[in-house]
């Protein structure tokens, strides 16, 4: 993987920088021409406002004056005046406006013949060689400006080039060409901008390269490409000469096509070493970069991956432990389940075989019952058991029941149970029965009273309630059932006067098989209360002990409230 | 002042200067070069250059009698003033030693007059309208003086520096009569234009008037 990524970005690094190769020569070449382009647009600025400010001088009516009125010995100081801003003060020398006109040097008159007019005071109007003034002259005025360049200076180390404009000038008398204004300034020496500060740009006249600063082989170089230049009769030429295995781009333009003066050309050359140079220290960086990225790359992914790795290890340790756990906690609720069913099976295993001897049994009393030649004694004991198989069937049920409850068989269909019913039902069940202590029981049931249920179970609870308020009462004690619907629930509570449950056994006597202290005495197996709460519960209720004490001991069951439009359709008109 | 009132006053002049004097009279035409321009109806004569030639547009000739005569005690003062960047006159003949006057009469436009003609070398100066005392230069030497202004190149005036107080400017149509004449031989030239003068002999007889034509 690793190796693959090194090759990858090697390759991606090798085309960036062989890429970066080619938009550097051609940037470079681009560069080269934009700025030939911005010194020739510079200069053709420069020589328009030169020939605009000349035309201007040509037309003053004092040096036309002088020229059409015979008045020759007052040109050059008419000119003076007239050209007093133009030229360069010797003593004070200007720096040129690069957009604006620049300063000359010199400046001399050309007659009707094109000869130089010599000028009464040389120093006045720049001083020139009788050479140099020679090369000014003209075999006949220019119709038109035209520009040249002159040599000034012997050798070729001195020598320097000047740039000359000759202007005609155009009698408003004749309309003809009556003379000629030539003016020479420095040519204009702009240090090129952007990219390209190497490029040397020179000048080429008569045969003779001026480009001061440049190596013998390129020299001959150049002057090879300038004859080849020359010989193609081209306006312009760009070109790549390898000189001493070095690069160098090169630009031959003529200056002054059609000009009456000798033909100039520009030279430039742009040795391209240094940028060579440059790339080469380009294509390093560029493969030291890539190197060192690759580098930070792989020690990054290597953390990140590391640190990404780390939650993962830690996950699977993890998933491990829960496995483990959750395979204990399974084989726990398996088994817990399992137990559960068994003993669920059991307790409906049980009721169901022990109903059926207990129905035999009672058939076989009762037969023994119905003999007529029964002892007193004997019957009362047979009427004891028989009574006896009653409860035990009663205990069956219950067990039943609670087995079914355990196995989550049981299910309530709730519906709407009037509970005011349900109580008066039961207090007239109760009245029949034999009543020993004298109880003396009161219902305050709102009639009407309504809870969500199935009738059977909820007046199962009540039977329950009632029974135990029954059996641990006092002889000649009290009852109160009484029912309220608050705060959204409706509650039931059933009150006796028996003695009061010890708050230590409190807590238990809702546990299955748990009774009362005083227990022993009183018929019962102990799961009545368990019963009435877990049915209580599966209505959405609960059953609670409210209070005992000496005087009373008070259960209370909360229902939830029957719907409202059950309650409604199923209350009895 | 336009130039035929001035005309007119020239050949009133010429007629009663030398009243002292025998008078003789010479009248005739110049034949002027013709002109394609169309009839100049105000009259307004400038001074244009055909082939290097300058003249009066449209032309005009000065004849005048060439010859020896005595100085006048004193000459009168003569204008040559700018107008709507012109000179009017735009061709002004005097005797030699006449002093001229350039008043500046535009409503708020400098003048700088200067002349670089052999005949008289002189510059004014930039001046204003109104200019006091009004710039004037003294003429002494006899010939063709041409005017222009340093800041209206294109303006242009002539003076005829003359040795002669008899000189006369014809009209449009070239007919002159110069009155006043000594009798006497002499040579009555014609100046068309800054290259051509013509001239023709006279015979001037007392109390008569010649009759000559400049073909």
């Amino acid at each position: 993987m690793m190796l693959v990524v090194a090759g990858l970005t090697a390759t991606g690094l090798y085309f960036a920088q062989r890429n970066a190769t080619s938009t550097l020569q051609q940037d470079l070449l681009r560069d080269f021409q934009a700025d030939l382009a911005a010194l020739h647009k510079v200069e053709e600025l420069r020589y328009a406002a030169l020939a605009e400010r000349c035309r201007a001088l040509v037309a003053k009516p004092r040096i036309h004056a002088a020229l059409e009125d015979n008045a020759l010995d007052l040109l050059y100081p008419s000119a003076r005046d007239e050209l007093r801003d133009i030229m360069q003060d010797r003593a004070n020398p200007q720096p040129d406006q690069i957009s604006g006109v620049p300063h000359a040097s010199f400046y001399r008159f050309l007659d009707h013949a094109g000869k130089v007019l010599p000028p009464p005071n040389p120093a006045e109007v720049g001083v020139l060689s009788t050479d140099e003034e020679a090369q000014l002259a003209l075999k006949e005025l220019p119709q038109t400006a035209q520009v040249g360049y002159l040599r000034r200076g012997a050798g070729a180390a001195e020598a320097t080039i000047d740039e000359i404009i000759a202007l005609p000038i155009t009698s408003t008398e004749t309309g003809e060409v009556i003379a000629a204004l030539v003016i020479g300034f420095k040519p204009l020496e702009v240090a090129p901008k952007g990219g390209v500060e190497d490029m040397v740009s020179g000048i080429w006249l008569n045969g003779w390269l001026h480009l001061p600063g440049l190596s013998e082989s390129v020299r001959a170089a150049v002057d090879q490409e300038m004859n080849r230049f020359l010989a193609a009769n081209e306006v312009e030429r760009s070109s790549r000469m390898y000189i001493d295995g070095d690069l160098y781009l090169s630009f031959f333009k003529k200056l002054n096509s059609g000009s009456a003066y000798p033909a100039v050309y520009e030279v430039a050359v742009h040795p391209l070493r240094i940028a060579l140079t440059r790339q080469h220290r380009l294509r390093w960086q560029i493969l030291g970069a890539g190197a060192v990225l690759l580098l930070i790359g792989f020690i990054a992914s290597h953390l990140i991956a590391k640190r990404l790795s780390a939650p993962v290890a830690k996950l699977a340790v993890d998933s491990e432990e829960n496995r483990a756990r959750r395979k204990r906690v399974e084989a726990a609720l398996a088994s817990k389940h399992e137990e559960l069913q068994r003993s669920t099976r059991f307790s409906a295993d049980a009721s169901h075989q022990l109903k059926t001897p207990v129905t035999v049994l009672r058939a076989g009393i009762e037969e023994l019952l119905g003999r007529e030649n029964l002892e007193p004694a004997m019957y009362d004991e047979l009427s004891a058991l028989h009574h006896q198989t009653y409860r035990l069937t009663g205990v069956i049920d219950d067990l039943l029941l609670l087995s079914r409850m355990d196995a989550g068989r049981l299910k309530i269909e709730f519906g709407s149970v009037d509970l005011s019913q349900v109580v008066e039902e039961w207090l007239d069940d109760l009245n029949a029965l034999p009543d020993p202590l004298g109880l003396d029981v009161k219902t305050h049931v709102p009639a009407g009273l309504s809870i969500s249920g199935e009738r059977r179970y909820a007046s199962l609870i009540l039977q329950n309630l009632l029974e135990n308020a029954r059996k641990y009462n006092r002889s000649g004690g009290r009852i109160h059932v009484a029912g309220r619907e608050e705060n959204g629930s409706v509650y039931l509570t059933v009150g006796n006067s028996g003695p009061a449950i010890p708050p230590e056994m409190q807590p238990y006597i809702f546990e299955r098989f748990s009774r009362g202290a005083n227990g022993e005495k009183i018929a019962g197996h102990g799961i009545g209360l368990n019963l009435a709460r877990e049915l209580a519960r599966l209505h959405g209720g609960e059953l609670n002990l409210v209070s005992s004490n000496n005087e009373w001991t008070e259960f209370e069951v909360r229902f939830r409230p029957a719907e409202q439009s059950t309650a409604n359709s199923r209350r009895p008109a | 002042m336009n130039v035929r009132s001035l005309f007119v006053f020239l050949c009133v002049l010429g007629a009663h200067a030398p009243i002292a004097r025998a008078q003789a009279s010479v009248e005739g035409r110049v034949e002027l070069p013709k002109t394609t321009s169309a009839p100049v109806v105000a009259k307004r004569y400038e001074v244009v250059t055909y082939g290097g030639v300058l003249s009066t547009s449209p032309p005009l000739a000065v004849v005048y009698l060439e010859g020896s005569f005595p100085k006048p005690a004193s000459l009168p003062t003569k204008q040559v003033a700018q107008k709507d960047l012109m000179f009017v006159p735009a061709l002004l003949p005097i005797q030699v030693g006449t002093k001229v006057e350039f008043p500046n009469q535009e409503k708020d436009t400098y003048h700088n007059i200067f002349s670089y003609s052999p005949a008289k070398r002189f510059d004014l100066g930039r001046y204003r309208p109104d200019e006091k005392p009004v710039p004037f230069q003294i003429f002494d030497v006899a010939g063709l003086v041409t005017l222009r202004c340093d800041i209206h190149e294109h303006m242009r005036g002539l003076i005829l520096v003359l040795a002669t107080p008899h000189f006369a400017v014809t009209d449009d149509s070239g007919h002159f009569k110069l009155t006043g004449l000594p009798a006497g031989h002499y040579t009555l030239k014609a100046w068309i234009d800054s290259r051509t003068t013509r001239e023709h002999p006279i015979d001037l007889k007392s109390g008569s008037t010649a009759h000559v034509d400049f073909p």
